[in-house]
Parts: C-alpha cells; sequence; structure tokens
C-alpha cells in the first residue's frame, strides 16, 4: 500500500460531470489529482481515414475493420438492447465492466463506462437544459444553473436555433448558430412549418436540437466537416467529448490524473484528511491518495457502489431513476425516391417536443436521427424477408429512413431501488430492480401512441418501435438525491453528502428525478456549480 | 471478383461444419446477395467470423438447414426465405447476415451495398414492387420447404 503527496481535492472519475467539476478548481490554482481506470480505443481510431463515410466506403480496404470490428463485435443479433448503438470505435466506453461493475438485474441494463471521458465517449450530444419545470422537486432553482449553462456551453460547444423550442429548451448567450440538417430532416420541417398551426395546437412542437457539436471553430476544435463519420470518428473535434476538456485541464500544472485505478472507498480522518483507497487495475493491490477534499464524479451506479461500500451500507437501498425510452423506426414519406444531399452530420437532425399542457407543465423530447452512416445489415437482420430481396428494398428505403428516439420522464417510486451485494468471489454486485407502474406504462404508451398520430401527419410512418431495456439510454440517476432535509444517502443543494465533512458527489446520483430531457448537460452545469461551492469552501 | 460459374454440390455435411464448407457457405452467399464471387481474402474473413461468433453446436432444425444447404445448395433463396419468419434467428440468416456485413463493408461491393437515393417515384415503385412480389413467391415456397427439412427435428 502506497500513499501518495496530498493535494487540495480529488476528483474520481473522468467523464462529463468529472472534468467540468475539476474545471473551476484546477482554473482556482488548487492542486487537483483525477483518478480513473481510463480506458481508451487503442485498435481503431488510428485506422480510420480522415474521409467522409461515402467516400471511404469506396476506397478503403481496410474499413471492414473497424466498420465491423477485429472480433466482428459490430455484428450484433438478436434483440436491441443495452449498447446496440454502440459501433465498434466506441466499444472500449463500456470495456471491463462487466467484470469490474456486475449488475444484478432482471429489468435494468445500464451502460457503464470506466473509460478515459466516461460514457461522454459515446454521447449523442444532446444539450438541452433543465426548464424550470424540469426543476421542480429539486433544492435548487433555474437561477441557480443558469450562469453554470453558460459557461458550461462555451467550454463544451453548444449549437442551436432560436426556433418553436426556444419555451421548451431555452437558450445560452454562448449558443453556436444551429449546424446544417439533412435532407431528410428538412423536408420534415417543411411540412411542420405549412402546419405548424394546427400541430401546435395538439402540443407538438419541432425544431433545431440543442446540440453540443460546434457549427463555428471554438477553443481549437473544428467545426463539423459534415462527412457523417459522427458515430465512427471523433476527428475534428466537433462533438464534444469530455477528453477535450481533459486535454486542456492537462495543461495546468496543478492537475494530475492518475489512470488504471478503480476507487473502491473513502474515509473521513480526524485530522480533516480524506483518504481514498484505491485499486490498481493492471498490477493488482491498493494504494492511497490523501485530499482536503474529494468529490465522487464515477457515474451514478461507480459513485454509488463508491459511497455504499465506503459507508459499510451493504444491502441497504437506495432509489434509483431512469428516463424509459423507446427507438421509433420512420419512413419519411416526404423524401421517398428524391435525391439526397451526401454532406451531413451524424448526430440529432432535429428535436420534437410533445406538450400537449404547455412549456409550463411536463412534456416529453424526442430526437430524430437519420439511417445514413450506418450499414444496411443491420436493418436487414430485423426484417423478415429473403435477404436479396431485402437488399434491394432496403438500399431504396434507407435514405428515408430515420429512428426518432423518445425518452420518458420519471420519478422515484418503491418499485424502484438498487443495493449493494457484498462478494466473497470479484467485485460486489449492484443489485437493481426497477419496474414502471402499469400508470406509468400506460401514460408512455398514450403519449407514444399520440406523437404517432403527429408523425402521420408529418408524411412520417412509424413502422416498429423498440425498446431497449431500462437505463440502455445511459440516462439513470437519482441514487443519492439532493435533498433540503439532513437524511442519511442524501446530498444537500451543494452536492455534498449528508453526514460527512468534505465528500462532494458530482454527477447524476444527485439528481431526485428526471424529466423528458437528457440530463447530461444539466449534469455538467451542476458539477461545475458543485466545484465553484468546493472552491469557494476551500478559500474560505 | 465477378464469376459466373454455378455453385459446387457437395455431399451433406455434420452440423459443426469445418472450413472447407464455411469456405463454400461464403461462395454461395456472396453469389446470392450480389451476384458475384468474392475474393480469397473475403471468404477467410467469413470463416474466422463463423469461428468468432458461432461457436455452439446448432440445434437440430438449423443443423437440418444447413445439411440441406449444404447439399442442394441451389435452394439457398428458398431456404433462407423458408427460415425468415422462423422463431428466434435461425443460423442460416444470421450467416447471411454476416457474409453480408462482410460485403457492405468491402469497397468492391460497394455499388452493390450502398443507398440508392433519387430514382424518382415510379422507379421505386416499380422496383418495391418486383423484390415485393418475388419476396412473396419466395415466401410461400421456401416455408413448405423449410417444413419438409425440418421436420422431425421439431
Amino acid at each position: 500500500m502506497t500513499a501518495d503527496a496530498q493535494v487540495d481535492v480529488i476528483v474520481v472519475g473522468s467523464g462529463p460531470s468529472a472534468v467540468n467539476a475539476a474545471y473551476p478548481l484546477v482554473e482556482a490554482g488548487f492542486t487537483v489529482r483525477m483518478l480513473d481506470v481510463g480506458n481508451r480505443d487503442t485498435t481503431y481510431e488510428k485506422l480510420i481515414p480522415d474521409a467522409g463515410f461515402s467516400e471511404l466506403r469506396r476506397t478503403d480496404a481496410q474499413q471492414y475493420r473497424y466498420l465491423l470490428g477485429d472480433e466482428f463485435e459490430g455484428i450484433g443479433f438478436g434483440h436491441t438492447g443495452a449498447g446496440a448503438q454502440l459501433t465498434p470505435p466506441r466499444q472500449y466506453v463500456c470495456k471491463d465492466t462487466e467484470r469490474l461493475q456486475p449488475i444484478a438485474s432482471q429489468s435494468f441494463f445500464p451502460l457503464q463506462s470506466l473509460a478515459e471521458g466516461g460514457l461522454g465517449g459515446a454521447w449523442g450530444a444532446g444539450s438541452p437544459p433543465f426548464s424550470k419545470a424540469d426543476l421542480a422537486g429539486f433544492p435548487i432553482s433555474l437561477e441557480d444553473l443558469q450562469p453554470h449553462y453558460e459557461v458550461v456551453a462555451d467550454r463544451i460547444g453548444v449549437s442551436g436555433a432560436r426556433d418553436d423550442l426556444m419555451p421548451f429548451l431555452g437558450a445560452q448567450f454562448a449558443m453556436q448558430p444551429a449546424v446544417e440538417i439533412d435532407s431528410n430532416a428538412e423536408a420534415i420541417l417543411r411540412r411542420y412549418a405549412t402546419h405548424r398551426g394546427s400541430l401546435n395546437r395538439t402540443g407538438l412542437f419541432l425544431g433545431h436540437p440543442r446540440i453540443a457539436m460546434l457549427s463555428r471553430p471554438h477553443r481549437g476544435r473544428e467545426a463539423n466537416r459534415y462527412r457523417d463519420m459522427d458515430f465512427w470518428s471523433d476527428a475534428g473535434k466537433s462533438v464534444y467529448r469530455p477528453r477535450w476538456t481533459l486535454d486542456e485541464l492537462r495543461a495546468f500544472p496543478n492537475f494530475s490524473i492518475v489512470s488504471r485505478r478503480l476507487v473502491r472507498t473513502f474515509e473521513e480522518r480526524a485530522d480533516g484528511d480524506v483518504v481514498v483507497h484505491a485499486a490498481n487495475v493492471d498490477g493488482g493491490g491498493t494504494e492511497q491518495h490523501r485530499a482536503r477534499t474529494l468529490v465522487l464524479a464515477a457515474g451514478t451506479l461507480g459513485t454509488t457502489r463508491i459511497v455504499l461500500r465506503s459507508l459499510g451500507l451493504f444491502d441497504r437501498r437506495v432509489p434509483i431513476v431512469c428516463n424509459p425510452h423507446s427507438y421509433a423506426a420512420l419512413l419519411d414519406l416526404n423524401t421517398l425516391g428524391q435525391p439526397v444531399r451526401d454532406e451531413r452530420h451524424s448526430m440529432a437532425q432535429f428535436c420534437l417536443v410533445h406538450a400537449p399542457e404547455g412549456h409550463l407543465r411536463p412534456f416529453t423530447v424526442g430526437h430524430f436521427y437519420s439511417y445514413r452512416s450506418l450499414l444496411l445489415f443491420r436493418l436487414m437482420k430485423d426484417n423478415p424477408l429473403p435477404f436479396r430481396e431485402s437488399l434491394t428494398i432496403m438500399r431504396h428505403l434507407a435514405p428515408s429512413f430515420g429512428v426518432l428516439i423518445l425518452q420518458h420522464q420519471d420519478h422515484p417510486t418503491a418499485d424502484k431501488h438498487c443495493s449493494l451485494v457484498a462478494s466473497d468471489v470479484g467485485e460486489d454486485r449492484l443489485a437493481v430492480s426497477y419496474d414502471l407502474s402499469v400508470r406509468e406504462q400506460a401514460q408512455i404508451d398514450a403519449i407514444e401512441a399520440d406523437i404517432a398520430r403527429g408523425l402521420r401527419r408529418l408524411r412520417c410512418l412509424k413502422l416498429k418501435t423498440m425498446r431497449p431495456g431500462h437505463a440502455a439510454s445511459v440516462h439513470y440517476a437519482g441514487t443519492l438525491p439532493m435533498s433540503a432535509k439532513d437524511e442519511e444517502l442524501t446530498t444537500d443543494k451543494h452536492g455534498r453528502l449528508h453526514r460527512t465533512r468534505a465528500i462532494y458527489v458530482a454527477d447524476g446520483s444527485v439528481f431526485p428525478s428526471l424529466p423528458s430531457k437528457g440530463l447530461t448537460f444539466t449534469m455538467m452545469a451542476n458539477a461545475d456549480r458543485i466545484g465553484c461551492h468546493v472552491r469557494s469552501t476551500l478559500r474560505a | 471478383m465477378v464469376a459466373t460459374s454455378r455453385p459446387r454440390t457437395i455431399a451433406a455435411a455434420a452440423p459443426h461444419e469445418d472450413a472447407a464448407l464455411l469456405r463454400h457457405e461464403a461462395v454461395w452467399f456472396a453469389r446470392y446477395l450480389v451476384d458475384a464471387i468474392p475474393e480469397a481474402a473475403l471468404v477467410e474473413r467469413y470463416v474466422q467470423a463463423n469461428a468468432r461468433l458461432f461457436a455452439g453446436p446448432p440445434t437440430a432444425g438449423d443443423a437440418a438447414i444447413l445439411a440441406f444447404l449444404h447439399a442442394h445448395p441451389w435452394t439457398l433463396a428458398l431456404l433462407d426465405a423458408g427460415t425468415a419468419f422462423a422463431h428466434g434467428a435461425p443460423l442460416l440468416r444470421q450467416k447471411l447476415v454476416v457474409m453480408m456485413a462482410i460485403l457492405e463493408a468491402t469497397p468492391d461491393f460497394v455499388d452493390q451495398t450502398s443507398q440508392v437515393d433519387g430514382v424518382g417515384l415510379p422507379l421505386l415503385a416499380w422496383r418495391l414492387g418486383r423484390a415485393g412480389a418475388v419476396a412473396a413467391l419466395k415466401l410461400v415456397t421456401g416455408t413448405a420447404l423449410a417444413a419438409v427439412v425440418t421436420r422431425g427435428t421439431r
């Protein structure tokens, strides 16, 4: 067992929350040490040529390696489940998690990460801020978060438009102009514009998404080059990845990162220090790290493990929430047989909001992706036709295919909980039980049926709905919720774990509930807020 | 890359195929999917993918279908159609997906496997209608054939 020199702050994790919690501390001159396993893609990134998807398919003889994977991991069979959206160059994000972060559940199938940059390495980059309505039940207000939304929007680069979605998604001063959308989305938005009045009356609103993708060069990163390679490569750094912030942090002499470490427990010593016990995932053995303050940002489930193990609270139930979500396969009848532009980005093309009760009440958000830079065999395998004819049909229909990813709000209930189960062999398991009530499922079904009716008016035909399983969306949270009450296993409004002196939680664990929007952008803004608070306590 | 010779007919095989059988499958599947015979490197890639993805023994139904295919490769289109609606993911269909993926990820076959746009609605309707009609015929005939082939295995 070794002991390193004390630092001001230890940050556990290197994902979206960790880097944004660390930033204000590092910028202020405090010594910050980041502990993380830090898996990376060492295989595919260097193989992918700096070219567009269509061009490399015509020219690169090595494409099979990164399109299919050296172990053919890009060819999946069966149910569309957790991780189905990850291309081989993104699969490093989930590497080792089954072994080092095992889950026991019949109903909850989360993607977890031990990668450098965490789940942000495969993030869809959706960046809608929470509204006042979204923050109902939180002990913080929109005013508390607003300045940090601004800082983070500038740090990560968010693009969007001031369109019909303004009341639902808001805007930051730092927001860049919207990235260009593809032919599918253009046609659907044109149709929306001609039927805006009647669609809005039914509660359906469309517009550009808020997305952490650059339309203008920013902080050494390039504007998107519309090469349709965003599922495969980060060339140009247009789409935000936490690694870009990590690169900025590495330039500070008071920042250090220790990789290949899996943090297991912490303890607060009588002398005021926090000691963190971390395992070396390569060499074995454990080591200690000392700091004045600890910020846990290892991802909701990772942080929950560390807290429950540190406090010896095995088998103690804590709540958990996640956005129930679905993939709706759509056929855009507006573009059938029409020419489509090859220059495009791969991320969400437009955002859909279903708000029959207006923007002051809870609403549902969806993001539309076209099916362009993925191979056809993925469509064909789910198609009950002879493959030869299926190939003909898919080749002609795929330019008009889209996927609408819908995610629904979630609140804690007695049927959604997890607990840490000690194991004599291997890692402790996190046992998760997650069940929607009949009423919750009925609400989801009704909303999705309503949205499907609206889509038909936009000449978008829903072909199929896929439900990859709870938590496969990676939007899970709420295990150590912020609470105004001083209760065990909750955090105060600054993210400090109640009944501790200097243990802060800066990731999704602290969200008491989840609105329909993706939480990542708000998680980053909240992490920045917590980092700023820790900074002020250290100064004091 | 492209050849016009008919696929060889070989004797029915044991369910756990050896590499030689897999090489035949690669050629039959590529001919079926894109009317071409693949280069040796693609055939070997198919063999490797089978070793990686289909390590376990096939079910009795899958084994019967594959054995029949190995003996009568000309029935591939019908067996494919006949297993399209089968419960689970029949091994033959999974193998075809693998070959399709390999062909798609090869510059040689990009013209046969890329998305097609801008053909106009009339031509699109004609092509989809024709493919749909052929598929329907194959589904009817193939389902009957698959039922006969797998009789006694369920």
